[in-house]
């Protein structure tokens, strides 16, 4: 069972990662979780081998042609005068130290960096608590901390949900998950993950969650809402 | 240095891969036949060692179409492709000198400059937020050791309140009294009332308007 389960992303994600092809949050979500996975970083050196490759052979790429009408002489000529880097640009490092679960942890470079912005933790139903970051505008991406013995309502997703674990545990119907772990999950999957041991995640929605069972129908106008309200923050800041 | 640059016949032209040695007569380079194709690298180190502008040449005539068609995938705006162009071969330029063999080949190194440069490029074209960069997010180093989750004990009622704490702090004191009694504690209305010292209906008072503004925080429409 549950083959369509993976603790790592596809080949096919790492690939539009490499090729630079996946919106921010997408993007932030595989880097962060190739911060913590070895044998991704390895997969993901070979897919770059492979995109570099075809993108200089001539017979695989499109050969474009560019305006004709740009002067690319004097496109050089400016280039040229610019000063060149005698060594690499001082990288300013963000560590953000969050304490979860009796615990503090580090988060991986890329989400201290995003979560710079400054976190603003919202309980959303019980024990389950997300803080939002807007960092493109075609999806929600936020923290989300479940307290031990919490359940997230019975729900489907619109879109995909894809989900990087921090800290803890969570459990679905498909499986358990641990620190690490890259979870996707699409329209088909009519799932409630609940945490045990408590977790704290980093998730990326395609679309807002559709929650499906009892009383938990009254959260649906405001997850359209609060989704709205991240794509709109997106939009006009 | 910058004085020798020389107008380069037009880009469109297909041009052969030799290059004449007399542009690379200082690298450390030793190739012995006037026709041998420069490898990208050599002329990469060119620039990077003594801003050999025609070693430039070489690589804008490689690179700009490869790049063009990067940006056209990237973004379908063909204006926004001619940018990246101009931002990318830039960064080639501006970076030259930090390139050596380890970092691999010049053509995965001139890629993954203009990957980047066209993320950047597209964010401030949407008005992202900009904490974040593309060189944050395909860091020089990765693929090296992976990070590790530190871990440090700490306690577990301050634990849940440093989580929280954003939305705790835009109550008022006595509110914030009254629900940390209630949800934290999870003690009844009598020992909340008790241990706070105020009576049982001023408690429910208090709580009843904690919830209220938490629910619009959160957005809960009553
Ligand atoms: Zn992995």
């Amino acid at each position: 069972m549950n083959t369509d389960v993976n603790m790592h992303p596809s080949s096919q994600l790492l690939n539009q990662f490499i090729q630079g092809e996946l919106a921010t949050g997408k993007s932030i979500i595989v880097s962060a979780h190739m911060e913590l996975c070895k044998s991704c970083c390895a997969k993901a050196k070979e897919l770059e081998a492979l995109a570099v490759s075809s993108w200089v052979d001539p017979s695989i790429a499109p050969q474009l042609e560019s305006p004709s009408a740009t002067d690319y002489s004097s496109m050089v000529a400016s280039i040229v005068q610019s000063a060149q880097l005698s060594s690499e640009p001082v990288e300013e490092v963000v560590e953000v130290q969050m304490d979860v679960l009796d615990d503090s942890i580090k988060l991986p470079k890329v989400l201290a960096k995003a979560a710079q912005q400054g976190l603003n933790w919202k309980q959303v139903a019980g024990g389950i608590s997300e803080a939002q970051l807007i960092l493109d505008d075609e999806t929600q991406c936020e923290f989300i901390y479940m307290a031990p013995g919490s359940k997230v309502p019975v729900h489907t997703h619109k879109g995909s949900e894809t989900t990087l674990v921090l800290k803890g545990s969570f459990e679905d119907e498909l499986g358990e998950y641990k620190a690490s772990d890259f979870i996707v999950r699409d329209t088909q999957h009519h799932h409630q993950p609940g945490s045990k041991e408590g977790c704290l995640c980093f998730a990326v929605l395609d679309s807002p969650l559709k929650f499906t069972q009892g009383l938990a129908r009254f959260m649906n106008p405001v997850n359209s809402y609060t989704f709205k309200k991240a794509i709109s923050k997106a939009v006009t800041s | 240095m910058y004085r020798n640059y020389a107008k380069q016949e037009g880009f469109n032209t297909e041009v052969g891969l030799t290059v004449r040695l007399a542009s690379m007569n200082n690298s450390s380079q030793s190739l012995d036949a006037e026709d041998t194709v420069v490898s990208d690298e050599s002329l990469l180190i060119a620039v990077g060692n003594h801003q050999d502008v025609n070693a430039f040449n070489q690589l804008f005539e490689r690179f700009s179409k490869k790049i063009f068609a990067l940006g056209m995938k990237l973004t379908r705006n063909e204006q926004l492709a001619n940018d990246l162009i101009q931002e990318a071969m830039l960064n080639v330029w501006q970076k030259a000198p930090l390139y050596d063999l380890d970092k691999g080949s010049a053509k995965g190194w001139i890629f993954t400059l203009s990957r980047n440069r066209c993320f950047d490029m597209l964010r401030k074209q949407k008005r992202q937020p900009n904490c974040v960069s593309a060189d944050d997010i395909w860091p020089p180093e990765s693929g090296g050791e992976p990070t590790t989750l530190v871990h440090e004990d700490r306690g577990g009622l301050e634990v849940e309140l440093s989580l929280i704490e954003g939305y705790f702090d835009q109550l008022s004191d006595p509110q914030r009294a009254v629900v940390e009694q209630i949800y934290l504690h999870d003690r009844t209305h009598e020992e909340a009332s008790a241990y706070l010292q105020i009576p049982l209906g001023t408690l429910k008072s208090r709580l009843r308007l904690a919830v209220a503004k938490l629910r619009s925080l959160i957005g809960v429409e009553d």
